[in-house]
């Protein structure tokens, strides 16, 4: 008998998962990856470059297009980078492997572990859901509300989950509501503002992105270490977060202006959820309480020697294994341990590029035609990073940008490590045009509420707002304000 | 005036258009697909087999994009949770909707919910049942790549909710031209639409395709314009309303059916292949279903 293409079909999707995925396209961009580096291998040195520094710009390159192309998984591209310097003889493997001592990364795996118990006893959604209950009055306000509360729970966990755990909240809302997909602007509006919410949120603290502890990590490093604390960052961040997020809101709606008058349907949803939800459990109570302790210790306490960021983050760790609110299983559920590894690479290769002077030497090619126009060089930065960002991974992007923004601050008077650094970090995270930007705006899309075409609408305008935003934050607030 | 019924037609033309399969992918809805199904079931007597389709592209790109920051309980809770909601959409949004149009009319309707690549699915579904028209919506902005355009024998509807003024039939060089006037001859007269043809000699592509779909080496110019004022005359002699055209077949369609504000435009079975090295165009169909607002009817 012969088979059909479904039982084929479904033959090869239980095989499929199987068999290593590799195809054409995946073997072009790993073999052109690895040209990169045998060209850079064969050119002469330019002039003003070291040879090292040269082969370093190679291994950027190759990290660039791994971490566009996606071939393999971003955190293998990170331990590819990490073998790869001291293979060629750059930078010793000891130094190489020592930055996984970096405290940012044991603040990211307790951060993760703290997200991952809000996760497993729902008391992200509950907070989602306390918040949601107050923006019930129009359905214009509600999507404020979505956008306020996904980025206020950005603050306290990873952008992602918020987004994955915001998604079902939301459509919720819609199907009870009868809202047909992409026929309605308060859908759109609605799904965009977890993807936006998300996105500027994340910027706010140093958990909502691992970009943030990855820059708090290459400052740290550097040959003049800067520290930057949690407090520090918000002071920073915030404002930035607490204007883009009206903003942008405003701009989706004037692009999708919202049809509907009627909220009662979606008020009745919020209350039948937040009525299933329960009343908070002994657990919860407990989990909420090391959640808040751990902010306020990483809040006021995180500069002194003795509780550090990591150090706090893994004593609010250790606090929910005592208590039995999570266990190692959870960890093992709940922990994705490839960011850390693609935070080694992205470490490494800061490392590099300013050890053999390849970032100074980039710096000085990108930056020559500017001349020495500080707003001209900010202006730059924020740009590039934000167009970056919008077609590879927000880490892979800061990881690629960072080396060389921080030696900008050594060719250009006006622009010091910490503002170049900070420019690339929160632009990094403004990943607002396309679907594969950022997780946020992939699993938004794919509930069928809008289309590539309304992100890349509501996107473009987002996007140029943030970078003035982030420009005139920089000039007046950072250098002028607290003398970055 | 009185309606024309299929039933009126049975002995002379074609059996069209009995069973229609309506596939609804998760990635966009039209629901003004349902009116074309009710019109097309009422002059048919169809039923109709709605398949909403959960896009696995979707899915994929989704986990995809979270590789890295989410672990895999992670990654397929998510997914877990956008399989739950699209099937929640499809039951609340989508199949109640079919049934307040399609229920007035008691037109039979069966529903399905599968999890796939909207390609396959429908391929799937062609092999499991004996349907003879796919009638859906289209969307350029979605990950969709509408190979099955390409890869389907029955015919296929696509709807684009325009007012339907006329019939806009499309013949070609490229194309065997045996089944399309047929039938658009018998949609007209059932659709109660009038019916404008055109014949394309497609400068891009110098060849000719015989009945069984065959191409021919590479011809003159002179030649297929002879083989297509042919076409014409035989066409004229039936009494229909033709004209000979040059040109790339997707511009001159588009134009052709502005101007005459055709509300649907028949195809046949064309295939291109204007690059040097003589590869097919890819996505002909599709290319015509972008770059147009009117609803168009691929028959192969």
């Amino acid at each position: 008998m012969n088979k059909s293409d479904d039982d084929i079909a479904g033959e090869y999707s239980l095989i499929k998962d199987k068999v290593p995925n590799i195809n054409k396209r995946n073997i072009i961009f790993i073999t052109l990856a690895f040209l990169i580096i045998i060209i850079f291998y064969i050119i002469p040195t330019p002039e003003g470059l070291s040879n090292d520094g040269k082969m370093m710009i190679g291994i950027l390159l190759m990290g660039g297009i791994l971490w566009i192309t996606e071939p393999i998984p971003l955190a293998v591209t990170g331990l590819l980078i990490m073998i790869i310097q001291p293979i060629m003889g750059l930078i010793p493997a000891k130094d190489v492997f020592s930055s996984f001592g970096n405290q940012a990364v044991f603040f990211l795996i307790g951060a993760f572990i703290l997200a991952g118990a809000l996760e497993k006893h729902g008391l992200h959604k509950r907070i989602a859901l306390k918040f949601l209950s107050n923006f019930e009055s129009s359905p214009k306000f509600f999507t404020f509300g979505i956008m306020i509360s996904c980025a206020f729970l950005s603050f306290i966990m990873p952008e992602h989950g918020v987004a994955a755990m915001f998604l079902p909240i939301v459509t919720s809302v819609l199907i009870v509501m009868k809202i047909t997909p992409r026929k309605s602007n308060f859908g759109i509006v609605s799904m965009l503002s977890i993807a936006y919410g998300c996105s500027i949120g994340s910027l706010g603290t140093l958990i909502g992105g691992a970009r943030n502890p990855l820059t708090v990590g290459m400052l740290a490093d550097l040959s003049e270490p800067i520290t930057v604390t949690f407090f520090d960052w918000m002071v920073y961040s915030m404002p930035i977060v607490f204007i883009a997020l009206p903003i942008v809101w405003i701009i989706l709606n004037v692009t999708f202006p919202i049809e509907i008058k009627n909220i009662t349907n979606a008020k009745k949803e919020i209350k039948n959820q937040v009525i299933k939800s329960g009343k908070m459990g002994k657990q919860e109570i407990i989990v909420l309480s090391i959640t808040a302790i751990t902010i306020f210790l990483w809040i006021f306490l995180s500069s002194t020697i003795y509780f550090t960021l990591a150090v706090i983050s893994i004593f609010g760790s250790v606090l929910l294994f005592f208590t039995g609110c999570i266990n190692w299983k959870d960890v093992e559920d709940r922990v994705p341990w490839g960011i850390i590894l693609l935070y080694g690479g992205a470490i490494t290769l800061g490392m590099g590029m300013q050890k053999t002077g390849a970032g100074v030497w980039i710096a000085h090619r990108l930056f020559y035609g500017m001349g020495n126009d500080t707003y001209i060089v900010i202006f730059g930065i924020i740009i590039l990073t934000v167009l970056l960002t919008n077609i590879m991974s927000n880490v892979g992007a800061v990881a690629i940008l960072l080396p060389i923004g921080l030696s900008v601050a050594t060719e250009i008077p006006g622009v010091s490590p910490l503002l170049a650094a900070m420019l690339i970090a929160l632009s990094g995270g403004l990943a607002f045009i396309f679907i594969i930007a950022t997780p946020g705006n992939a699993i938004a899309y794919s509930s069928g509420y809008f289309s590539s075409k309304n992100l890349l609408k509501a996107g473009v305008l987002s996007n140029i707002i943030c970078i003035i935003i982030i420009f005139l934050v920089a000039i007046f607030y950072w250098r002028g304000v607290l003398g970055l | 005036m009185k309606e024309n019924n299929f039933n009126d037609y049975k002995d002379e033309i074609y059996p069209m258009f009995k069973n229609i399969l309506i596939p609804i992918s998760s990635e966009f809805y039209n629901k003004e697909i349902f009116q074309t199904g009710k019109y097309l079931a009422k002059k048919f007597n169809s039923v109709i087999n709605l398949v909403y389709i959960i896009e696995e592209k979707t899915l994929i790109q989704t986990e995809k994009s979270l590789n890295s920051y989410r672990t895999k309980f992670d990654k397929d809770e998510t997914k877990k949770e956008i399989i739950r909601k699209n099937i929640n959409l499809a039951d609340s949004i989508v199949f109640k909707d079919a049934k307040r149009v399609f229920s007035d009319e008691k037109i039979n309707v069966n529903e399905e919910i599968i999890n796939g690549e909207f390609s396959s699915v429908v391929k799937g579904q062609l092999n499991k049942y004996n349907f003879d028209l796919i009638l859906m919506g289209f969307e350029k902005e979605c990950m969709l790549n509408y190979r099955l355009f390409d890869e389907v024998d029955i015919p296929i509807w696509i709807e684009m909710g325009k007012k339907k003024n006329c019939i806009l039939t499309v013949c070609s060089n490229l194309a065997p031209n045996k089944k399309v006037p047929d039938i658009s001859r018998s949609l007209s007269k059932i659709l109660n639409l009038d019916l404008h043809m055109i014949y394309v000699v497609d400068t891009q592509d110098s060849v000719s395709v015989d009945n069984n779909g065959v191409r021919s080496g590479k011809k003159t110019e002179n030649e297929l314009i002879t083989r297509g004022q042919q076409f014409v005359l035989d066409m004229q002699k039936k009494g229909v309303d033709i004209h000979l055209l040059k040109g790339s077949i997707e511009k001159v369609t588009k134009k052709v059916a502005e101007d005459y504000k055709a509300g649907l435009v028949i195809i046949g079975r064309a295939q291109k292949r204007k690059n040097v090295f003589g590869i097919p165009t890819k996505g002909l169909k599709r290319k015509i279903a972008e770059s147009c607002d009117y609803s168009i009817l691929f028959v192969h």
